[in-house]
């Protein structure tokens, strides 16, 4: 990832136009944000989506990025928003099915599965799907995307005890989920 | 399971990996969705849409800036016939009785509010933040009294403050549970514990009906 101070130096060159600056930053951060749009969504197609729309978003708000937090937490923050916002939006399709039969069979239709994952990634996957989106956006953001509670709740936007409590409750959940399904690790027992 | 255990499991997963000819593509997908939208919606900072709505802006803020002022000054000329009429109104003048007035500042001030503050019967004070950059978060309501003095006020969670002469932190859990962090001491609404130098805390979620 670029250093911060080429960062603010991107972003500047970027709200001036410079597509080439714009999309280095893309090429920087693509992967933690597919990475996150992924746990959020279990899916890679809807994942792909979300990831594209949240640079678009980036683009069209570049003004509204005043270097007082890291580009990085900006950009996390566009992209939960969009998960957030995809949830939704697919909430209130399946809702808005006049025909009965349509919405059972969407509502059963299982989410793209990721072929290349293993068994633990998906069991994982799976269960961090069960929890509710606050609280798989914490999970995600501070076990999967290095932050800590405090750049976690500036990104949530909400305060730290409140991460704290999402985070809790949480890792409590998957603790249950995961020990009912008693995942393995390669070369690890089980509980 | 430990909490150890669950973290090595967690950190073991892993998200699909992109395959690279998508990912030197991705790029090229995220440019196709900029072009495909509204042309204003991609309008550089100086474009001619951009600078009449700067100064646009601009007018709308010089006008709130006289209209606030206005409003102020005028609370504090006529605050003694305010108070007669309002004590007339409302016998018990504390914050919690001024729900309009709570919601109307909030809604004058959008994301600014860090407090309102209400001392003794001075008068209300309106703490603000430079930029609208106050989270969305429910309102508490706090009052502290120093033994001599009390003051209320009404606060957002995160927020620190200066009260009754105590550099204090608010901290909310959403769930009910209010914390108050002071240089010389924890106070916590759900096992209120003894306080420094006379204080006397109360604290409690505030539900502003909507008027």
């Amino acid at each position: 990832m670029v250093e911060t101070d080429d960062e603010q130096l991107l972003v500047t060159h970027s709200r001036n136009g410079d597509h080439a600056a714009f999309e280095a930053l893309i090429k920087s951060h693509q992967t933690m944000i597919h990475a996150l749009t992924f746990r959020m969504t279990g899916s890679t197609a809807d994942a792909r989506d979300l990831a594209q729309e949240t640079f678009v978003r980036a683009y069209q708000q570049l003004d509204s990025f005043h270097g007082t937090s890291k580009f990085s937490s900006w950009l996390y923050r566009i992209a939960v928003n969009a998960c957030l916002d995809w949830r939704r939006r697919e909430k209130r399709r399946l809702m808005l099915h006049t025909n009965w039969s349509d919405a059972q069979a969407n509502a059963n239709s299982p989410t793209e599965p990721a072929n290349d994952l293993d068994d633990l990634s998906r069991d994982v996957q799976a269960a961090l799907l069960k929890l509710p989106e606050k609280q798989r956006a914490a999970i995600t953001l501070t076990v999967y995307g290095g932050k800590n509670h405090a750049e976690a709740a500036e990104i949530l936007d909400c305060s730290e005890t409140t991460i704290s409590w999402r985070i809790f409750s949480a890792r409590r959940k998957l603790k249950k989920i995961l020990s009912a399904k008693n995942v393995k690790i390669k070369g690890g027992s089980n509980d | 399971m430990t909490d150890s255990e669950l973290d090595k499991k967690l950190n073991a997963a892993r998200s699909p990996e992109l395959e690279p000819d998508y990912a030197a593509d991705f790029s090229r997908q995220v440019f196709a969705g900029i072009r495909a939208l509204p042309v204003e919606k991609t309008a550089g900072r100086n474009s001619p849409a951009n600078l009449w709505r700067r100064q646009i802006a601009l007018g709308f803020s010089f006008a709130m800036f006289f209209l606030v002022a206005g409003f102020f000054i005028g609370h504090w000329h006529t605050k003694d016939e305010m108070l007669r009429v309002e004590k007339a109104v409302t016998p018990r003048h504390d914050l919690l009785a001024d729900v309009k007035m709570i919601n109307e500042t909030l809604a004058l001030f959008p994301n600014r509010v860090r407090a309102i503050v209400q001392n003794g019967h001075d008068g209300m004070q309106l703490v603000l933040a430079d930029q609208p950059d106050v989270p969305n978060s429910p309102p508490l309501f706090v009052k502290i009294c120093d033994g001599t003095n009390c003051s209320s006020l009404v606060t957002f969670s995160g927020q620190e403050l200066e009260i009754a002469g105590q550099k204090i932190t608010v901290l909310a859990d959403g769930s009910g549970g209010i914390i108050l962090e002071g240089r010389k001491f924890v106070w916590d609404n759900q096992s209120p514990n003894t306080l420094p130098d006379g204080l006397k805390i109360e604290a409690k979620n505030l539900t502003l009906r909507k008027l």
